[in-house]
């Protein structure tokens, strides 16, 4: 390896680069595989209902107290503009193209990225992917595609899920303190939220879901020997899926700007 | 090679290298394996044993020499044509290798629907039972794999190879971390499944009472190597240092 030979500052550069690199050659390798037949349709279900089951009740209790908590906390400093009715437009904007996208995409970084780190890591490390091999079986479709295709598709729903109760958190917020009614609440916010909104922060999360599958099925699958192996391809799944999720949410800010929808 | 040179060669391996970076692995190794014989191969832990056996069933990819199995060498196959080869060649894994999600059934199932997919559900069915009843635990269908014991894991995997009723097994190390009655039934296990299906077996191991019981003859892997091959009482009366530190 020529990172050895060099001066020790490069070396995280050169890690850093090379992983890249190595997650690249990961993820073209689903893009090629993803229209072969067979399709793995059974797992690739199987996995769309374990990902939603098993990540639903946290995102969704976190949601509800991130509209809470941020309405409660946006309302004196609109108070002090004399905009207290504006409490609803404001918090609702910031909900559903920031904060619900990314906590959401964070939890299922920590709880699905490390779950399928630790699942295929674990794969690897007891010959269960070469079980597969030898039965027929393409290890790569069955376990990476299907995973991947899941996080990708289930991580936007559960962020429409996640920005309704959110929204329905900040109802109960805007409540606690004024009387806004039902209606009212409503007809504020999607009087506010039109679809520039919506669908980028919708779009992004697609791009969210998929680093967050990716990242766990690469370190999953290339697991080192040994059960410290697991432990660490489960612990930095969440390291660099989180990260991802923070620069691809920069990058689309910055293309959403761009584009005007602003 | 002068051993039942009548009968057919079911895996045949010539001159086999394969390194990992700078680690030479196997140097020149070769093998011959008749049908209806087990041989086993004998080689210190780390001394690239499943590399080998991993390579005659296209896991690893070597670099240079050839592998013959069922006549059709492996490294010039495409995908379909080696899954054809793989259905006919069982691999018992040294981590038995059972999918922890799924039940003991489904573990049994997964390479029978892959590798044959016509068959009914009274077929499979029948199947699964007989593969069960072979490893002699009938009653384990709707069970984890973290629920069995580690000579039950063995029998499973054993059972999850034997129901697509392989002409060839690859057993990897399969005493390896079993205590020595456990042991002892397994390696009396694979010397039943021999005799009922005729089939032909690599045994790869360092557990030389299993070698014993089970191997018709023995092949010494040592420095990369097929250093030394014979009947066991052969090597074990050997002079040569290398190979009788094996048998004690
Ligand atoms: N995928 C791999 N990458 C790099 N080195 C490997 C790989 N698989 C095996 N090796 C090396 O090959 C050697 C032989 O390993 P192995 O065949 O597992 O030994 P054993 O005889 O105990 O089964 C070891 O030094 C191991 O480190
Ligand atoms: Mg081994």
């Amino acid at each position: 390896m020529e990172a050895k030979e060099s001066k020790n500052f490069l070396k995280p550069i050169y890690f850093v680069l090379n992983e890249a690199g190595e997650i690249t050659y990961f993820s073209l390798r689903f893009f090629r595989l993803i229209f072969k037949r067979p399709f793995e349709f059974s797992e690739f279900v199987r996995q769309c209902y374990y990902i939603g089951n098993k990540s639903l009740p946290l995102v969704a209790v976190t949601a509800l107290i991130m509209g809470l908590v941020i309405t409660i906390q946006s309302r004196p400093t609109l108070v002090e503009f004399g905009a207290e009715a504006w409490l609803p437009k404001m918090v609702s904007v910031s909900l559903v193209r920031e904060i619900v996208p990314v906590i959401t995409a964070l939890i299922c970084a920590g709880k699905i990225g490390s779950g399928i780190g630790a699942e295929l890591g674990s794969m690897k490390v007891t010959e269960q992917i070469d079980a597969m091999e030898v039965s027929g079986t393409n290890p790569f479709k069955f376990l990476v595609v299907t995973r991947v295709l899941g996080t990708t598709l289930m991580i936007p729903v559960l962020t429409v899920l996640a920005d309704a109760i959110s929204l329905y958190g900040a109802y109960l917020g805007t409540n606690i303190r004024g009387v806004v009614s039902w209606n009212l609440f409503w007809n504020q916010v999607f009087d506010v939220l039109v679809y520039a909104d919506i669908i980028p922060s919708l779009l992004k999360t697609f791009f969210f879901g998929f680093a967050i599958g990716i990242v766990g099925c690469y370190k999953g699958y290339n697991s080192q020997k040994g059960t410290e192996g697991v432990g660490i391809s489960a612990n930095s799944s969440v390291v660099i899926s989180s990260l991802l999720v923070f620069v691809l949410d920069l990058i689309a800010v910055q293309i959403t700007d761009l584009l005007g929808f602003t | 090679m002068d051993f039942n040179t009548e009968k057919d060669v079911v895996i045949k391996v010539r001159n086999l290298y394969k390194s990992f970076g700078n680690n030479k692995v196997l140097i020149d190794f070769n093998l011959d394996l008749f049908s209806g014989e087990c041989v086993a191969v004998l080689g210190k832990s780390g001394s690239g044993k499943s590399v080998l056996i991993k390579c005659i069933i296209g896991l690893i990819k070597y670099e240079r020499g050839e592998i013959k199995v069922l006549g059709n060498e492996i490294s010039e196959l495409e995908t379909d044509e080696l899954d054809k080869i793989r259905a006919q060649v069982g691999f018992l894994f040294q981590s038995n290798a059972l999918y922890d999600s799924m039940t003991v059934k489904e573990n049994l199932l997964f390479p029978l629907r892959r590798h044959k997919r016509n068959l009914s559900n009274i077929e499979v069915n029948s199947l699964v039972e007989e593969a069960l009843d072979n490893v002699k635990l009938p009653h384990t269908a709707n069970m984890m794999p973290s629920e069995l014991s580690g000579g039950m894991k063995k029998r499973i995997a054993l059972a999850r190879t034997l129901i697509l009723k392989p002409k060839i097994i690859l057993y990897d190390e399969p005493t390896t971390g079993l205590d020595p009655i456990t042991s002892r039934e397994i390696s009396n296990l694979m010397i039943e499944i021999q005799e009922k299906y005729k089939t032909s077996s690599v045994l790869i191991s360092h557990d030389i009472n299993c070698v014993k019981i089970v191997a018709d003859r023995i092949v010494m892997l040592i420095d990369g190597t097929n250093y030394k091959q014979g009947l066991y009482d052969e090597l074990k009366n050997s002079n040569d240092i290398k190979v009788t530190h094996f048998f004690n």
